[in-house]
């Protein structure tokens, strides 16, 4: 899930996020996703590895939550309706619940691969090696 | 040139440190150096060599465990995620340094430690620190990772009648505590109580200052400690809760389980505590080495009183062997092999133990007392002696278990305190435990057992 991203600039520019917050806010409103009660991290594809072994990692009241938006987000799109707007995912409750894990098993994943392309040079005196 | 000249030094360093290193004494004493250090009992001698080994032994064994199953999976939770590296990390680092991570349980504690290169102690007394306080416990590393392991051990353990019938022994003998199984013996364990909750609060109780104590093996005291106040400075003092077990009490009875593969018998009954408890009893380890069963010569199935008593069923696997704990013990006889050949023999095997309380040969005796004293110390050479029984005993008593002391007290035995010994068994209920075929097993009264 790497892809070319502005995000991390723009976040650690307060003055930039004063001015993309209102945005921000505006286009996911409208991006419609919350007016069939799903969460942002619904819409994460499923197709990969990563996310797969995420969604396994989930905890049960989660996976089963998940389960029931996507139901009822079909249904919807069956149905041609948009949910009542009582029922519309508050920008609160739009909480990100898979992404950290996600980024968990990236970082493990490059962690990996990282020990394996590990370059090991022989210890050249007998100093003690302490923690790393 | 600079390459050359610290060739020279770093050559020099490490004669120097090996010279150290040799220098252990020529008696080959194997007392432990008893110590603190950041409010944990410490102990540890110099033996030669390149390699040292520390252990943290935790008073967390099954016979502590508050739930099922906590003890098992806290064994097999050490060196996984911490709150500062990845499992994966810590085994990389591990092997580039060139240590094997040991981490084990028994029935009365847990012990967690490494091999290394004496250079490298500083290393992996942080790692055991980490392991003790930061460990994350995670429920997706317990489903991928720790219950499969559980799992297959249950499968290995009701797949070994011998195994399950020393453990029913000791549920007999000891009822709860002791008596608790060392492997899950159902999925209970592992389906009701071993969760990452769990496991978390009791590692809180297991890791804490007052329950653990750290024991080394070829490192030096000095260093040993001062790595030890340096890195276990800020781990929990008290413990969440409390781990206690009452005093073990001795109650017998027999037990039959029924099998499809495989026999085993196992006759016990109360033996010596550990030589830093209260009920210590010497005369255990040479009543064990009179019984005998196995020899050390090849091919042959020696001269102690129950090879000889089994002669005729050559196939069968007999053992005598005296477990002991902190504060009881238990002598068990392991009779494993085909059915009929333990229906032939038990009966056998009851009475050479009946002819030990009437009389035992002066040749047999000297011969049993050469024995424990030889396994004793032949023991006490391994890299890993005595590591669980010195920790525990700082834990338990404030006293290291010093192999040169017991192996004194095995002098100290006389035929009289045997034959007292086997008397007081055969007049209390023995633990009497079969496994297998149970319409060719015999029951105990019918081997001349009181159950």
């Amino acid at each position: 899930m790497s892809y070319p991203t502005l995000a991390p600039f723009i976040q650690q520019r307060p003055w930039l996020m004063r001015w993309m917050r209102p945005l921000a806010r505006w286009y996911f409103d409208n991006s419609g996703y919350r007016k069939l009660g799903l969460r942002a991290d619904d819409l994460i594809p499923e197709e990969s590895e990563s996310v797969q072994l995420a969604l396994k990692r989930l905890p049960p009241k989660e996976a089963y939550d998940r389960v029931f938006r996507m139901r009822r987000a079909f249904q919807c799109s069956l149905a041609h309706q948009l949910l009542p707007q009582t029922e519309w995912t508050k920008a609160d409750e739009d909480i990100s619940y898979l992404e950290p894990i996600i980024k968990e098993i990236e970082a493990e994943r490059t962690e990996r691969e990282d020990l394996e392309s590990m370059i090991i040079k022989k210890r050249t005196s007998a100093s003690t090696k302490g923690g790393h | 040139m600079l390459s050359r000249s610290a060739f020279r030094q770093a050559t020099r360093q490490s004669w120097l440190q090996q010279r150290r290193g040799m220098a252990a004494p020529a008696s080959g004493s194997f007392q432990y150096q008893v110590g603190e250090a950041a409010g944990i009992k410490i102990a540890s001698r110099d033996t030669s060599g390149p390699i040292g080994t520390i252990a943290l032994v935790a008073q967390a064994g099954t016979r502590y465990e508050t739930m099922p199953g906590l003890a098992e999976g806290l064994n097999k939770y050490a060196f996984k995620n911490t709150d500062r590296r990845t499992s994966l990390r810590i085994q990389r680092e591990s092997e580039l340094l060139g240590g094997s991570l040991i981490s084990t349980h028994t029935r009365e504690n847990l012990v967690i430690g490494a091999k290394f290169f004496r250079d490298d102690l500083p290393y992996f007394v942080e790692l055991l620190a980490e392991v003790a306080s930061q460990t994350s416990y995670r429920s997706h590393v317990m489903q991928e990772e720790v219950i499969p392991l559980v799992m297959m051990d249950h499968k290995k353990f009701l797949a070994n009648t011998l195994d399950m019938a020393l453990s029913s022994v000791h549920s007999l003998a000891f009822h709860r505590g002791l008596g608790n199984t060392i492997k899950p013996a159902s999925s209970t364990p592992y389906t009701k109580y071993l969760t990452a909750e769990s496991l978390e609060e009791y590692a809180q109780s297991a890791y804490a200052k007052s329950s653990i104590a750290i024991v080394g093996n070829g490192v030096d005291h000095a260093e040993l400690s001062k790595w030890t106040n340096e890195f276990f400075g800020d781990a929990r003092k008290s413990p969440l809760q409390q781990l206690t077990s009452p005093q073990s009490k001795y109650y017998g009875g027999e037990e039959r389980i029924s099998h499809g593969s495989g026999n085993s018998m196992v006759i016990a009954f109360s033996g010596s505590s550990s030589p830093t408890g209260a009920s210590y009893k010497p005369e255990a380890a040479v009543l064990a080495a009179l019984l005998g069963g196995q020899s050390a010569i090849k091919w042959s199935p020696g001269f102690s009183l129950l090879s000889k008593a089994t002669q005729e069923a050559p196939n069968m696997h007999v053992a005598t062997k005296s477990n002991i704990y902190t504060d009881a013990g238990l002598v068990t006889i392991a009779m494993d092999g085909s059915a009929t050949d333990i229906r032939s023999t038990a009966g056998k095997v009851v009475e050479a133990l009946k002819s030990v309380a009437q009389n035992i040969s002066k040749e047999d005796f000297q011969k049993a007392k050469a024995l424990a004293k030889f396994k004793e110390l032949e023991y006490g050479q391994e890299p890993r002696a005595a590591l669980e029984l010195t920790g525990a005993g700082l834990v338990r008593d404030n006293k290291p278990y010093q192999i040169d002391e017991v192996a004194k007290s095995i002098d100290g035995v006389t035929e009289d305190m045997v034959k007292k010994l086997v008397k007081e068994a055969l007049e209390n209920k023995a633990s009497v435990s079969a496994v297998g075929d149970l319409y060719l097993l015999p029951f105990a009264e019918e081997i001349g057992l009181k159950v």
